[in-house]
């Protein structure tokens, strides 16, 4: 990942536990190709290259009234055996840049439950503070990980 | 609608020649602006509930648009797509024309440059009768994320603000508002357990983009701006950025004041929450929306809330008309240009007792405004209401 000597980097770590198995957490996270159906900022998602797997990128629109109309990500690390993903923001016409992030998919030690462990690095943009910056990005993998622990947690109960 | 970039719809011609060397002008006026693709269609169904009231004379016109409204066509390949968008006008039938309070009211709603419609306009002529006065509900709601929330805004809110006046004690129009909008907050909320319990049958009869892919959108919220008009007064209910202005004697008076994050007192109020104003393109709460108070929006409670405020404003005989309006016009199109052109609008009709000339006015109004919002470059979807407020038996002569 580049990033200029000057250029000011943040980052921090959303945690978020769910009462679903991990199977099926990881099921609905593990699809770069359809993020949709927990991101509800996302509007569209169309991949540019590749299948869904590593190296694969996906472009994707986001919902209206965002500081952000669509967004390039790239799949660097999808390991289906420790359940970790990582994916860089390679475009778009957002703040994010130098964005990257890896999420980390653990069996709580209670039963039945899934702790989902998001962290991420992003460049300071200017005009921004650091604190201000990962209070944007956190609101927003935050509400990702609520709206993923509701929709798993929601299949629980239908099965 | 294939093939058509953006959209005015159904806009009133007036049957017979009504008159007038200044509705003949008011069409030049009209004709010199870009010209706007009108398309009938049904996408947002006009508020047609109530039995007494129809629509007439919806003509069709046909005209080309500028190519260069397709503003981010470099950005994403599917943008040319259609747009479409819809213009009511709500004529009053010989049978309405008995009671001597009918409004006359003109409204557009256009999807603009946009990719979706998510503005929803909501028009209930005589909603309610207390104390034997006749009361009447308009609604603009400019929905983000999606356009479900807005559109059970305008589904439901005069609903249940008749119900919450009927039980009103004496004049408490601020509390019963509030409540109101509360109460639609709430049942948005709630809208996934209605979907489980329901099977999505019976609250998404409007099927929207997001519920198809989660029966759940906690980041889906719209703005309401209410307007309930009774014999003596306006009452004007606002959460959000859309507005409600009044043109009294040619001055433009703003009944509602737009929440946005940075005005300083709903900066203190959402400081004070625990929240944050980030200004990450623009003031935004928690750097992702740009209004401190909207309908829905649950992940951004309790900093973005959903009580309205509220004015009530006692009607004089220098009223002329009521403006709500979405931030699609009011970004680009000041308070007072905006009541200079309804006047215009309504004075070329007189304010006689020819209440088609009326109706016909408001529409142009209405749609002149909206063709002023595209030509300015607005670049959101532009939902204009005007309702024509001057009393007319008394006040004929007036102009």
């Amino acid at each position: 990942m580049k990033t200029s000597q000057e250029q000011h980097v943040c980052g921090s770590t959303v945690v978020q536990t769910i009462n679903a198995p991990l199977p099926l957490v990881w099921s609905i996270l593990r699809r770069f190709d359809n993020p949709k159906t927990f991101k509800h900022f996302v509007k569209t998602c169309k991949l540019r290259s590749g299948d869904g797997g590593e190296g694969s990128v996906r472009e994707v629109t986001v919902v209206s009234d965002l500081p952000a109309s669509f967004s390039l990500e790239r799949l660097d690390e999808l390991d289906d055996e420790s359940h970790v993903m990582v994916i860089s923001i390679i475009g778009g016409d957002h703040r994010l840049v130098n964005y990257q992030s890896k999420t980390t998919v653990f069996v709580a030690a209670e039963e039945e439950k899934t702790v989902v462990v998001e962290s991420y690095v992003v460049d300071v943009p200017e005009g921004n503070t650091e604190e201000e910056t990962t209070l944007f990005a956190d609101t927003i993998v935050g509400c990702n990980l609520r709206s993923l622990a509701k929709l798993s947690e929601k299949m629980m109960e239908l099965t | 609608m294939a093939g058509i970039c953006c959209g005015v719809v159904g806009e009133t011609e007036p049957a017979a020649p009504v008159d007038s060397t200044s509705r003949a002008s008011l069409r030049r006026r009209l004709d010199l602006l870009p010209s706007i693709k009108i398309v009938a269609d049904s996408a947002v169904a006009p508020p047609l509930e109530n039995c007494r009231k129809r629509q007439k004379r919806e003509t069709v016109v046909l005209s080309t648009l500028p190519g260069n409204l397709d503003l981010d066509s470099n950005v994403r390949s599917e943008n040319k797509k259609a747009r479409s968008a819809v213009t009511n006008s709500n004529s009053v039938t010989e049978a309405e024309s008995f009671f001597s309070d009918v409004p006359k009211i003109g409204t557009t709603s256009v999807c603009g440059r946009r990719r979706d419609m998510e503005d929803a306009v909501s028009i209930h002529p005589s909603f309610l009768q207390r104390n034997s006065e006749n009361h009447h509900f308009y609604g603009v709601f400019d929905g983000h994320g999606c356009s479900h929330v807005a559109e059970k805004c305008r589904e439901r809110l005069h609903d249940i603000v008749k119900k919450e006046v009927e039980v009103m004690a004496s004049d408490e129009w601020t509390e019963t508002m509030v409540k109101s909008f509360q109460k639609m907050d709430k049942e948005v909320s709630q809208r996934e357990c209605n979907l489980v319990v329901n099977g999505a049958t019976r609250s998404m009869k409007n099927s929207c983009r997001c519920e198809l892919q989660s029966p759940q959108c906690d980041a889906v919220g719209s703005t309401a701006v209410v307007s309930v008009v009774t014999p003596e007064k306006i009452i004007v209910s606002n959460c959000g950025d859309s507005r409600a202005v009044l043109c009294r004697n040619g001055v433009a008076i703003p009944l509602s004041v737009d929440h946005k994050p940075d005005r300083p007192d709903e900066l203190i109020r959402i400081q004070q929450a625990g929240g944050r104003v980030i200004y990450w393109d623009g003031a935004r709460v928690l750097g992702v929306l740009a209004m401190s108070r909207a309908i829905g929006d649950n992940y951004l409670k309790p900093y973005v809330i959903p009580d309205p405020e509220v004015t009530v404003t006692d009607r004089t005989d220098e009223d002329e008309c009521l403006i709500l309006a979405s931030d699609g016009l009011w970004d680009v199109v000041p308070n007072e240009t905006a009541c200079g052109v309804a006047r215009m609008c309504l004075r070329g009709a007189g304010a006689g007792d020819d209440s088609d000339a009326a109706h016909n006015a408001c529409s142009d109004a209405a749609l002149l405004l909206t063709k002023l919002a595209l030509a300015r470059q607005s670049s959101d979807n532009v939902s204009v209401v005007v309702v024509d407020l001057r009393k007319r038996r008394n006040n004929q002569a007036s102009s």
